[in-house]
């Protein structure tokens, strides 16, 4: 093993080879769909742009197109795609090489700017000639170029994705380990976007075993292939049905291979992993409880500490969320408190609340409320951790999002760990100490929001506070911060459940009685 | 009165209950996430300068003639060592020896010569045993005939029908007249394979030994079962695969 490692090391100079080097611009170059289509964004689809042999005229920055332009662009996809057509049916001389330059210029025309002529081309035909190009023992360069194009095909509307069915087999049969990797890769990508469609492609996708080869391409060391492999498969297993992810952290030699990766591998290459493992984790029992007995919980915090990369945060920290989230044995039995891991991991959770991102603010909050919503000696640790004076200046100043999360965290410190039915006990000493620190206003606004669910949260804390404060001072305490005020916009409010709730409160703490012992 | 109120909290009152929350991966709780992730990929594609992109060209042009894979027959453009290894794994390893047909995977490759030219498997086929596996691995079906493989692949795995594992090639003129030679003057299955794996290790032999990255050719070059350092520089794939043990 010791030896490979030098080996690979020593090639280092030739390993930067056209595909290599090519593979690693189109990665760097791939775009997704424009800015005004917003939904888009969130599709998962990535465009493949940017080229092996250096054109350099494929690649426009601003791709503002206007009308004129635009038509012209579709008749020049139709009369590429004629040109394909008459090429695949010449047999004579030099048949490949007019195959191919008729492909190069098709998927030229594809790869031009952030909206390509999609529909031209469906238009005039192109799927079954480029699955004619994709048979069998095909030359490596034909197949990389009928592979480009339906890559891009494939980034385009729902409909125009679907077109790509009679392709899939084929792209499939190529991602096989006889396969050029350069080929293999380019179907990987081709299929990443047919799988980021939807489900009803995805399931296609699975139907036809596309998880088996595609699970072997992540299994080398380093390489775009492992990566474009990676990504591809996070398209395919994300579900709604968590049958794929189940049958992913099953195939042999995965799971090592994740755990490699998360260990050693570049940026780009662990952050396709990662959102691999937020899919698995998110989705299948099963995987959560492989990968919580293997080191990734140690590896995903170590590169919550070490790494400055945001793409590469928000995956790891989402994982080590969903592990928490997920599996009782992630807090019972690893991250156990008094262990030096769970100390690094309230360390890491400190470091995201205080880093400039929303979503790693919010999300390291949810994780945080999971812990603290563990056992005694969890919320012990948190409640003692460095973590506790941020919360709440959190609660405070944050945007509503994060403070309804930094709300579960501080209401779980002070309500014991839940047993049976009953009403949970307090931790009177967490509840009285962050009540002394002025956290109850901001569960009062909470209550004062449109939200909900924020509301709910705001009216529970209210409760432990009316009920748990020492020598009957909660009522008071609420009284003076406005919350029966912010508790009366309920009473005649259309949400059953919120009117009920207040009004509980109120009636039960605020009764007549109430001020009398004064 | 104290019991009333102890009745009145039972009763209504949801307490806060001290319980893990979990989401779906897409739950809009990670939405903001999400859009972050394809959001970076659409920045860092902006990302690589012009003279970037000069300094990678050279790089390129710099470390790697170009050459043409001296397989016989083949000449496919390469622009290096690696480039070679990969397009040799491609091309010229995973190929039907009968009848030269290319596949992706040893699997497929292996389904291939079975149907399409052992004739046991033809036999076993004829006494009604099902012996045409499903092509999707895992899947582990057999069926009787060619056709109800297709269909199974149709209905099951939403094959499109145009798909056609084993299409009749249309041969070159050249590769016609070799495979009516063999036809005609041996036995088919062993003699012409024996014929051709020759004939593909020699091309190779006479091919190869001209690809050197030393300044001396070798004076002897084999495969097989004698020990190949007499050349400087022969592909991994090669080394590994051409052993005759592996008929």
């Amino acid at each position: 093993m010791a030896d490979e490692g030098l080996a690979a090391h020593r090639r280092e100079p030739i390993k930067s080879s056209v595909s290599n080097v090519a593979a690693h611009r189109r990665r760097k170059n791939a775009a997704t769909v424009g800015k005004e289509r917003r939904e888009s964004l969130v599709r998962a689809k990535r465009l493949c742009r940017v080229g092996i042999s250096g054109d350099t005229d494929v690649f426009l920055e601003n791709d503002m197109m206007i009308d004129e332009e635009q038509s012209i662009l579709e008749a020049q996809t139709s009369s590429a795609v004629e040109g394909l057509k008459s090429t695949v049916a010449y047999q004579g001389k030099g048949a490949m090489q007019k195959r191919v330059n008729a492909l190069r210029e098709l998927r030229r025309l594809l790869s031009r700017s952030e909206f390509p002529p999609v529909e031209a081309s469906l238009k005039a035909g192109a799927i079954p000639i480029l699955v004619q190009c994709l048979s069998f023992g095909s030359p490596d360069e034909q197949l990389l170029e009928a592979a480009w194009c339906l890559t891009n095909i494939a980034a385009g509307k729902p409909e125009e994705t679907e077109a790509l069915l009679p392709a899939l087999p084929l792209l499939i049969a190529h991602l096989g380990e006889r396969s050029s990797l350069s080929v293999s890769e380019q179907c990987a990508w081709a299929l990443g976007n047919v799988a980021g469609e939807g489900e009803k492609l995805r399931n296609v996708l699975l139907s036809q075993g596309a998880l088996l080869p595609l699970a072997r391409m992540m299994l080398p060391n380093k390489g775009s292939t492992v990566r474009t492999a990676a990504w591809a498969l996070s398209n395919l297993i994300k579900g709604p049905d968590p049958k794929a992810a189940t049958e992913l952290i099953r195939v042999d030699g995965l799971l090592d291979a994740i755990v490699r990766h998360l260990k050693k591998a570049d940026d780009e290459l662990t952050t396709e992993v990662a959102w691999v493992v937020v899919y698995l984790s998110a989705l299948s029992n099963v995987a959560t409880g492989m990968l919580v007995k293997t080191d990734v919980l140690q590896l995903l915090v170590e590169r919550l500490a070490t790494s400055n990369s945001l793409q590469l945060l928000i995956p790891v920290l989402r994982s080590l969320g969903n592990l928490v989230a997920g599996d009782p044995n992630t807090t019972h039995a690893v991250l156990v408190p008094g262990r030096e891991i769970t100390d690094h991991v309230i360390e890491v959770l400190v470091k995201c609340l205080n880093s400039e991102n929303r979503v790693l603010k919010k999300e390291a909050a949810w994780v945080l409320s999971n812990i603290a919503a563990g056992s005694v000696e969890h919320k012990q640790l948190i409640y003692s951790s460095e973590a506790v004076p941020l919360l709440l200046r959190l609660l405070s100043t944050a945007p509503f999002d994060l403070r309804k999360e930094v709300a579960y965290v501080l209401g779980n410190l002070c309500v014991a760990p839940t047993e049976g039915d009953g009403k949970p006990n307090l931790i009177c000493e967490h509840l009285v100490s962050l009540v002394g620190r002025g956290c109850l206003p901001g569960f009062i606004d909470l209550v004062r929001s449109a939200d909900t669910e924020a509301a709910r949260v705001g009216l529970q804390f209210m409760e432990l506070v009316l009920r748990g404060m020492p020598h009957g001072e909660g009522p008071k305490l609420v009284e003076r911060e406005d919350g029966i005020d912010a508790m009366e916009r309920f009473q005649f409010h259309e949400n059953e459940d919120l009117r009920n709730m207040a009004n509980g409160l109120v009636d039960t703490y605020f009764g007549e009685d109430y001020g009398l012992d004064d | 009165m104290a019991m009333d109120v102890e009745e009145k909290e039972q009763l209504g009152f949801p307490y806060w209950k001290s319980v893990r929350r979990t989401f779906g991966p897409e739950s809009p709780f990670f939405a903001s996430g999400n859009v972050e992730r394809e959001l970076i990929a659409k920045q860092v594609a902006l990302d690589l300068t012009e003279d970037e992109k000069n300094k990678l060209q050279n790089l390129v042009a710099k470390e790697c003639g170009v050459f043409f894979c001296p397989i016989v027959g083949c000449g496919s453009r390469l622009t290096s060592l690696e480039d070679f290894e990969d397009h040799y794994n491609a091309q010229h390893t995973a190929s039907c020896s009968i009848c030269s047909r290319v596949y992706p995977t040893s699997r497929l490759l292996s389904i291939h010569v079975s149907e399409a030219h052992d004739s046991f498997f033809q036999a076993k086929v004829a006494r009604g045993y099902a012996m045409y596996e499903c092509l999707v691995e895992g899947c582990s079906l057999k069926f009787k005939s060619y056709k109800s493989r297709q269909q199974h692949l149709v209905d099951k795995h939403k094959f499109t029908t145009s798909f056609e594992f084993f299409k009749k090639a249309h041969s070159s003129k050249k590769q016609r007249q070799k495979l009516q030679r063999k036809q005609g003057t041996h036995k088919r299955e062993e003699a012409s394979c024996m014929e051709v794996e020759n004939e593909s290790i020699d091309g190779l032999v006479s091919a190869v030994s001209k690809l050197s990255t030393s300044d001396s050719s070798p004076s002897s070059v084999s495969f097989g079962r004698r020990h190949t350092r007499g050349l400087t520089f022969v592909p991994r794939a090669v080394q590994r695969d051409k052993r005759p043990d592996a008929t």
